[in-house]
């Protein structure tokens, strides 16, 4: 059986970058050895969520896709804090746009 | 004006609230998004809030998304979690008295396609946990479920609600809707077992436009309003800093607050409701017990509510007719008829809302200006015996 996930991180009816800014996110805040559960509706989750695994150094423990085409990504932190600790705003320095 | 009784509508600011505001309409106008110290400011003051409103509905602050006013998180609410929670089915069930908003995003639901329930109400207003239970099913994706009733003020039992929804229909997501009563009342969303709750401004003593929708993690919820990062992509935008800066320093100062608040919200509603009801064929909807603090809606017979509302606003006292929520168009409110209500009752509704700052004074002038106008009207009118 598996563990639950510590977090989970609902980019649902978001698009790219959405769900890779808010895993990025999440995955600051988590620490070393925590499970995160991404979940996504975006095709594009397909290439994006191994690529940033690749990138950030964190392990992609699995990607399937639900009965009604939704996403379930489960990714073990490794490097958890990754970028030298967490933003000081929730979104910082993701959007501006109005 | 000598007596404000609308505050359900909308209520004056406590000038703490006013004062966490007002630097996001004046110097502090920096985007909580930016990179530069323009937006460290209003980025410290957004997760502010978002912990105080946590911290009110006892909940996570990630779940925490700020809306323009409760309307729109009742619509977030309803066709968020069931557009994510579609692998479940579609199939909805709802209280006949929710809020009109919670109600007209689940008839759009059904339009398109999910299947709608509407549960019955007894003549107070109370949802019966068995008739909630017959309802569910296995493909049931959300259930909706009002905390306090807007109308008529009637509280729901949400814990034992929620747990014969929960037995009924296990993969259901429930939606309560506490717009009218968190900071009034101890609300846990834990405790009513929760998937997302919403919050309103004028409960907590801030702007009618400040709102926000709380979602348990993992409820599955898809946007409204998409093509950003902000409020974790559930709500794209800039963010409204003044109103959100407003509902957090409210909920904090709701949760210190409340039960000195309650006492003094109790004592005034006992004496508006005996002053009103001490008038000829009027009757109090909803129960005299358990009812959201500080509500009072009367139907007066004969005298039709809309008109008895101008009729008081002539006399310096400010009410809404029928509702807060439905105060125009000369139509039933549907949860009087949902609690069985017939003409004229349905038709000669006004609401009394008062806050902890409402004075003896007000109240006692309402009740005097009631019954001089509805003794005016009904002389006017061919109906009254």
């Amino acid at each position: 059986m598996r563990a639950a996930p510590a977090r989970v991180v609902d980019a649902l009816g978001t698009w790219c970058p959405v769900p890779i800014h808010l895993i990025d996110r999440a995955a600051r805040r988590a620490a070393p050895g925590e499970v995160i559960e991404l979940l996504a509706d975006d095709p594009l989750i397909e290439v994006d969520l191994p690529a940033w695994c690749h990138s950030s150094g964190n392990d992609l423990l699995e990607l399937c896709r639900e009965e009604g085409g939704d996403y379930v990504g489960r990714v073990a932190i490794s490097r958890g804090g990754r970028g030298g600790g967490p933003p000081r705003g929730r979104d910082r320095g993701r959007s501006a746009s109005g | 004006m000598a007596a404000y009784l609308d505050h359900a509508a909308a209520t004056p600011l406590d000038p703490r609230v006013r004062e966490a505001m007002l630097p996001f309409v004046a110097d502090e106008f920096g985007s909580p998004s930016s990179l530069h110290d323009r937006g460290r400011r209003p980025a410290e003051a957004l997760e502010r809030a978002r912990r105080q409103v946590a911290e009110l509905v006892g909940a996570d602050e990630e779940g925490v998304i700020f809306t323009a006013g409760a309307v729109e998180a009742r619509n977030l609410g309803v066709k968020g979690l069931l557009r994510g929670n579609r692998r479940t089915g579609r199939h909805l069930v709802a209280s006949a008295v929710e809020h009109p908003a919670t109600l007209a995003a689940c008839r759009t639901a059904a339009r398109d396609e999910a299947e709608l329930d509407v549960v019955p109400v007894d003549g107070e207003g109370r949802v019966g946990a068995g008739d909630l239970a017959a309802r569910l099913r296995d493909d049931t994706a959300l259930v909706a479920l009002v905390h306090g009733q807007p109308d008529i003020g009637t509280v729901q039992d949400v814990p034992a609600l929620a747990a014969a929804a929960r037995g009924a229909g296990p993969g259901a997501r429930i939606a309560v809707d506490a717009g009218e009563t968190a900071g009034l009342l101890p609300v846990d969303m834990a405790a009513m077992d929760a998937d997302a709750l919403v919050v309103g401004g004028p409960a907590l003593g801030a702007p009618a436009w400040a709102g926000a929708l709380v979602v348990r993690s993992g409820a599955r919820l898809h946007p409204l309003i998409e093509g950003g990062i902000e409020e974790g992509g559930k709500r794209a935008g800039p963010e409204a800093l003044p109103a959100i800066a407003a509902l957090g320093a409210a909920a904090e100062l709701a949760r210190a607050e409340m039960a000195g608040r309650a006492a003094r919200m109790a004592a005034l509603a006992e004496r508006l409701t005996a002053g009103l009801l001490a008038v000829p064929d009027v009757r109090l909807n909803g129960p005299r017990e358990g009812r959201i603090p500080g509500h009072v809606q009367v139907s007066a017979g004969w005298v039709e509510g809309e008109t008895l509302a101008l009729a008081l606003a002539a006399r310096g006292v400010a009410v809404s007719p029928g509702s807060a929520c439905t105060a125009h168009g000369g139509k039933a409110a549907p949860v009087l008829e949902a609690i069985g209500l017939e003409p004229p009752w349905t038709h000669s509704a006004i609401l009394l809302t008062l806050r902890w700052t409402t004075t003896e004074a007000e109240v006692d002038e309402a009740v005097a200006a009631f019954a001089e106008s509805v003794a005016s009207l009904r002389a006017m009118s061919p109906l009254a015996p």
